[in-house]
């Protein structure tokens, strides 16, 4: 990032400094209280934390499963983070998903025999215009009759997933036992990483992690410079002064809503077409809720959702080798990522705590 | 077969349904009046269902487990009150943050305490308050299942029902708690703790909160089982608003919801006479929540100041 270095701007790199500042601390702060919860609990935080770091970045393999991780969670940090650039928070990206991998479980079986890339295109398409009609519902109402979208979208949550466990124990569910839709053929899926790339070393991670970094570009593009990204801003930060300066607050929510629901479909669509190329009731280890970490984690900045998946991503992936070596429940990953999304949220205890050790730091110095 | 369905049974059902939503419906109308959004309910009542098999589990009581459920449900909600009132955090992401903290609590604390995860060994439960017997048919059935079968927790929540909707709007605790909600500077004038007013009312809300999952795992179920409340507590604050932000209100629609969840559970036994598959109807109390909201909100007006973090200045 070339402007980060740039001479012109000398307070440029302190500001963004500054704005890494609390979600650092708060991740500190967070795994600190994860140790003394494991602690109480009689476990050992810190081979815990060794395997977990294994699990997550002790090889390429290892890495390779990290950004796979991360992938589903880059697309529903983003449809948060919209959403919440907008005024609206999208506490059901998790039924969006659900819908999204419908749509890719689906399509890829209808597109059998087409050219790969042709099958990847659409099925992205479908998913985002799937994801975004999930999301058409809520926003309507939102718009028209001020009906809460935490409700609404929470709601549409479960409604999709009843709806995806019925298609998969009935009308899509594959010969045999197994209450899941069939395979996808080769055509319909997306290639590993290492499959396209012959020196990098052979793991899980595949094409949806490059789709992903680049949607997170596309997103951050359109909210800095398109007029559409400018009103659902202008909505977020002030509903009424925008309705005054021209801007329609009620088609603004309706489209920054079906966007976030658009964004959400992705990680439906590549979950399906890049892990398990098939669907099933309990695909999704739910994204979309972490995803409301990562875009906090992020301060809703799309660029910055890169690494805050990336971050859940490997406590993900290094949960798997934790609770294999050291014994300790998965589970404690939920906790430590519910207090990053307290301490990010109320960043004042970040400040306060850092005041008081560079205060300190400076009576030492002096 | 409509006779099959419309049973004192599926009535008595309704109302047993009902009441986490309701327990819960009517501590989101107490915080919200105060000005307090709590999305957290969902989590407070999965935290106290689950701490409420653990205290029975330890002592074999289930009275000392519904108070350790309660007492957990305050918990929660004194973290959710001193982010969003003290530390003034956005009230719906701290909510947030409870909710993942009560899935990772319960799924992390199930695996230190009964060794694995899902769902936790059986726990005694509560039984009914009155056995009276009599006559299966006729007149006294219908009685006898509608208004004597019920569990302690089913006979609270009437009784907070209405003693709630007396004190919220005949008593001057209630009247200091609505001007908590709907203009907080004015209560702080006339000398009203804005700040703890706040946070009783978060931690009543806590309260019924735990009270409600202490239903689900002491009254209905018997055991724990991971993610249990299945977005009660987001159904819950449906009902406070289509209740219009009144205890009564609240209980007379969770009724609704509590009747969707009975018809619901009675059609599966239909399965093989009606061809709709079992998922419809689960969707069923989603569906209506939806449905409600869509229509009610327009004329239902909200605490005016719902939401804010009240700075004194």
């Amino acid at each position: 990032m070339p402007e980060l270095t740039s001479e012109k701007h000398p307070g440029r790199v302190a500001a963004v400094l500054r704005e890494l500042l609390v979600p650092v601390v708060s991740v500190a702060i967070a795994v600190i209280i994860g140790s003394i919860i494991m602690l109480i609990a009689g476990f050992d935080p810190i081979a815990a934390y060794s395997a977990m770091l294994k699990g997550a970045f002790g090889g390429g393999r290892q890495i390779g499963e990290t950004l796979l991780r991360s992938t589903p969670l880059i697309f529903t940090g983003l449809a948060v983070a919209y959403g919440f650039r907008a005024g609206l928070f999208n506490i059901g990206a998790e039924g969006q998903l659900f819908m999204g991998g419908l749509s890719a479980a689906f399509l890829g079986i209808a597109l059998a025999g087409l050219p790969q890339p042709l099958n990847i295109v659409i099925m992205i398409v479908g998913g985002a215009a799937i994801g975004a009609a999930w999301a058409f519902i809520p926003a309507l109402l939102k718009a028209k009759v001020g009906a809460h979208e935490v409700i609404t979208t929470m709601m549409f949550s479960y409604i999709a997933r009843y709806l995806v466990s019925w298609l998969v124990t009935g009308p899509l569910k594959a010969e045999g036992q197994i209450p899941q839709t069939e395979r996808l053929p080769v055509e319909s899926t997306l290639p590993k990483l290492h499959e396209m790339f012959a020196f990098l070393v052979p793991s899980r991670v595949h094409l949806g992690f490059i789709v992903a970094v680049l949607i997170a570009m596309v997103v951050w593009w359109v909210l800095k410079y398109t007029a559409l990204g400018y009103e659902s801003r202008a909505v977020g930060l002030n509903p009424w002064a925008s309705e005054t300066g021209g801007i329609s607050v009620s088609a603004t929510t309706i489209k920054a809503l079906c966007i976030s629901g658009a964004l959400a479909g992705l990680a439906g669509v590549t979950e399906v077409m890049g892990v398990h190329f098939r669907l099933f009731d309990q695909f999704s280890a739910g994204f979309g809720f972490t995803g409301i970490a990562v875009a906090l984690l992020a301060k809703n900045n799309p660029i910055g959702v890169i690494p805050a998946a990336i971050l859940f991503g490997a406590l993900s992936a290094g949960g798997g080798t934790m609770q294999l070596e050291a014994d300790v429940p998965q589970k404690v990953i939920l906790i430590i990522q519910a207090l990053i999304i307290f301490l990010v949220a109320a960043e004042q205890i970040s400040r306060w705590i850092l005041g008081q050790t560079v205060r300190r730091g400076v009576e030492d110095a002096g | 077969m409509l006779g099959d369905i419309l049973t004192p049974d599926l009535f008595a059902s309704a109302i047993r349904m009902a009441t986490p939503i309701a327990l819960a419906a009517i501590g989101g109308t107490i915080c919200e009046r105060s000005g307090v959004v709590n999305i957290a309910l969902e989590g407070m009542m999965l935290f106290g269902a689950f701490m409420a098999v653990v205290g029975t589990t330890f002592t074999g009581s289930p009275w000392i487990g519904l108070v350790v459920g309660v007492v957990s449900g305050m918990a929660l909600a004194a973290i959710h009150a001193f982010a969003s009132i003290t530390l003034r955090t956005d009230q719906v992401v701290s909510g947030t943050a409870i909710n993942i903290l009560a899935l990772g609590l319960t799924g992390f604390l199930m695996e230190v305490i009964f060794g694995r995860p899902g769902t936790t060994d059986p726990v005694p439960r509560l039984t009914p308050v009155f056995n009276f017997g009599g006559p299966t048919d006729g007149v006294w059935d219908w009685i006898n299942t509608i208004v004597f079968s019920y569990t302690p927790i089913v006979y609270m929540a009437i009784i907070i029902a209405v003693v709630g909707q007396w004190a919220l709007f005949r008593t001057r605790w209630g009247l200091r708690l609505r001007a908590l909600g709907e203009h907080p500077r004015a209560a702080d004038t006339v000398g009203i703790s804005v700040i703890r007013g706040r946070y009783s009312a978060v931690i009543v809300s806590g309260a019924l909160g735990g009270l409600a999952g202490a239903n689900l795992t002491l009254e209905q179920v018997g055991s724990f089982t991971e993610g249990m409340t299945n977005g009660r507590g987001f159904i819950a604050l449906a009902a406070n608003i289509f209740g219009r932000w009144t205890p009564a209100g609240s209980y007379l629609a969770s009724l609704l919801f509590g009747f969707a969840d009975a018809l619901q559970i009675k059609m599966q036994l239909f399965r093989d006479v009606v061809a709709i598959p079992s998922q419809f109807f689960l969707m069923l109390p989603y569906v209506l929540t939806v449905i409600v909201l869509a229509g009610v909100m327009g004329r239902a007006v909200a605490p005016a100041a719902i939401g804010k973090p009240y700075e004194k200045g």
